[in-house]
């Protein structure tokens, strides 16, 4: 008898979740349309900007969601799912002592975290603009669920964002091509990865694009080919329109000496390589298959490290290590525009090794005439 | 981050629904005062009833009434007792007293994997919710009833609960809310009675409040048309919207409500 009743009930609480999901006012996970608009934001006090500029430095920065170098669950091996406020705001103090040190007129983050349980319900858009100098914002979620019902995880919006001292007058979230190496559950509560394209209002400039890309980083099919393909789309279109890419593309640079970081990402409880390995690779490990990828980026476009410059020294440009003990180990962080860097400007900020898995990328962009 | 499918954490996360939504779901009423859960009127001596979503509820003499969710008391142990404390003409006073034990069930979502609705770095306490309150009926018409009611919760921990382990949705959240903050208020009202022949309706509206919180108030509301194709017999349909306020801000929410419901009446010796 209990287990009839059992039987009768399962299936219909399943369908109350199915239910919740498509009547309920707030859906348990954002799905996005192709291309909508972004989140706009403006800092608490507004402050003086230049009107006369020749150069506009730009930094992209994957801040990690301000969890810094704690050892999340996800992402490093490690056993803490939802950090405490004070932990994260720590942290974003770290980063605004960073930024202020660098001081950037424009900043492409990814992983910012806007009222997640993980980071202590904190809008980090807002507190990042309201703490700096910049003064405008824009948003474009990448994760957005009322319930994430994994390892706790709860409710959870994280995704891009780009602050600037001018005035960003539009922005749009572009959708990139979702994982198709997943089951449709776990990709119904999978992140939705985006280019968010703003357009602010550079002195001097009557068009001018800031465009922010996190790409994808797990998947083991051709997610990553067909989401750069996107972007080269959305590229074209821009014709004259000056613009800045930045971002976390997930992709090495052609010709690095190294592919392959199953070894220096495993937890201890993983093997990879060996006859009976299953995968063989770690996901977002092995980049052997994606070596060519950022080709047509660096054939079309002007990056802010030229290939050269850093195949002769790899080390030094490397912006990302899933190990805070470890050193930087490959570069995932990068900067192109359709316009001219200032020779030599760039920097890959790697003594910021407590403050993210990545050190923020800057270089100083000229104003075209 | 990999998130596999494990139909076992989905049975879990079913089931935490199952209990929410039982403990929500639609009420009825009768003119005989059978399917009137949240009325101040007690089930005649010797009947019961069940839903899909609706506890067993017996009527264990003709001033006490039982109930259980049965099937959830497997991992979240639960009892409430209603008593008719006085009966006239012009209205009907009883109260009722409930506890539950969420410990084992909060423990079997706090885990790795699908289904972990709360992080397993916490630990869970043993703790106890105690819900008293007075519930008072009074019949507007012969067929037409208002009910109001209010009540305190209070619960008993064995240790400190961490506030990461909320769960932040709707009906949940002020449902738990009272092992963070140790005791809250209830009130609400409801309004039944006959549409015509064997439809019935039922409209309500129940608040939550909290102290020393900034997550004070929670409301529900819901309307159901009632169907009795016969005396023992019962389907329902409707809507439930909920109001919350949440850590991170405050949202509405609109849910579809349905219930089907048997009743036996057991014979008096």
């Amino acid at each position: 008898m209990i287990l009839q009743i059992v039987k009768m009930r399962l299936p219909v609480s399943v369908l109350i979740i199915i239910c919740s999901l498509i009547f309920s006012c707030e859906p348990l996970v954002t799905k996005f349309e192709d291309i909508e608009k972004a989140e706009f934001y403006k800092a608490k006090n507004i402050s003086s900007v230049p009107n006369d500029v020749d150069t506009v430095v730009f930094m992209t920065w994957n801040i990690r969601f301000g969890a810094g170098r704690i050892r999340w669950f996800g992402d490093c091996c490690g056993d803490r799912v939802i950090l405490t406020e004070n932990e994260v705001y720590e942290n974003l103090e770290g980063l605004v002592q960073k930024i202020d040190e660098i001081k950037p007129d424009i900043i492409f983050l990814q992983e910012v975290d806007v009222e997640s349980k993980r980071t202590g319900y904190i809008d980090q858009v807002q507190w990042l603009l309201d703490h700096t100098h910049f003064n405008y914002g824009a948003y474009a979620s990448m994760w957005q669920a009322q319930v994430v019902p994994s390892d706790g995880l709860g409710r959870v919006n994280t995704g891009n964002a780009v602050l600037s001292r001018w005035k960003i007058i539009d922005a749009e979230r572009i959708q990139l091509p979702l994982r198709e190496d997943q089951d449709a559950l776990t990709q119904y509560f999978y992140l939705r990865r985006n280019i968010l394209k703003t357009e602010i209002e550079v002195p001097g400039l009557s068009e001018f694009c800031a465009i922010n890309i996190h790409m994808s980083a797990f998947c083991t099919d051709d997610t990553k080919e067909r989401q750069i393909i996107r972007l080269l789309e959305e590229l074209n279109n821009l014709k004259d329109a000056a613009f800045v890419l930045g971002g976390d593309f997930n992709l090495i640079p052609p010709g690095s000496d190294s592919v392959d970081f199953c070894d220096e990402d495993k937890c201890p409880d993983e093997s990879f390589h060996g006859a009976n390995d299953d995968p063989y690779h770690k996901e977002g490990s092995y980049f052997g298959d994606e070596i060519t990828l950022m080709q047509a980026l660096y054939d079309e476009y002007k990056p802010a490290l030229p290939l050269l410059k850093y195949q002769n020294n790899q080390d030094y440009y490397f912006s990302h290590s899933t190990d805070e003990a470890g050193f930087w180990d490959r570069k995932l962080d990068y900067l192109f525009s359709n316009y001219e860097w200032i020779d030599n400007s760039d920097s890959t900020h790697q003594e910021a090794r407590s403050l993210s898995d990545h050190a923020p990328v800057t270089a100083k962009w000229r104003i075209p005439k | 981050m990999n998130i596999n499918t494990d139909i076992k954490s989905i049975i879990c996360l079913s089931l935490f629904t199952i209990i929410i939504t039982v403990s929500t779901a639609a009420e009825s009423m009768d003119v005989n005062h059978n399917w009137q859960s949240e009325t101040a009127f007690i089930l005649p001596q010797k009947r019961y009833e069940i839903g899909l979503f609706q506890p067993l509820r017996y009527g264990y003499s003709e001033s006490v009434e039982l109930s259980i969710h049965p099937i959830i008391a497997l991992v979240m142990p639960n009892i409430s007792l209603k008593k008719s404390l006085a009966t006239r003409t012009d209205f009907i006073i009883s109260s009722r007293h409930a506890m539950y034990y969420p410990t084992p069930l909060l423990r079997l979502i706090s885990k790795e994997g699908i289904g972990g609705m709360i992080s397993p770095e916490f630990e869970i306490p043993h703790m106890i919710s105690l819900y008293n309150e007075i519930i008072l009926t009074k019949p507007l018409t012969d067929s037409h009833y208002f009910t109001i009611k209010s009540g305190l919760n209070l619960a008993v921990k064995s240790s400190k609960l961490d506030e990461r382990t909320t769960i932040d949705l709707p009906l949940i959240f002020p449902r738990l809310a009272v092992f963070y903050r140790g005791s809250g208020l209830r009130g609400g009202c409801d309004l039944t009675g006959k549409i015509f022949q064997n439809w019935k309706y039922l409209v309500d509206a129940d608040i939550f409040y909290f102290f020393n919180t900034d997550e004070k108030f929670a409301m529900e509301h819901k309307g159901m048309i009632l169907w009795n194709t016969s005396e023992n017999f019962q389907i329902s349909i409707g809507y439930k919207l909920t109001f919350c306020e949440y850590p991170f801000g405050n949202q509405w929410h609109l849910f579809p409500l349905m219930d089907i419901q048997w009743s036996r009446q057991l014979k008096i010796r």
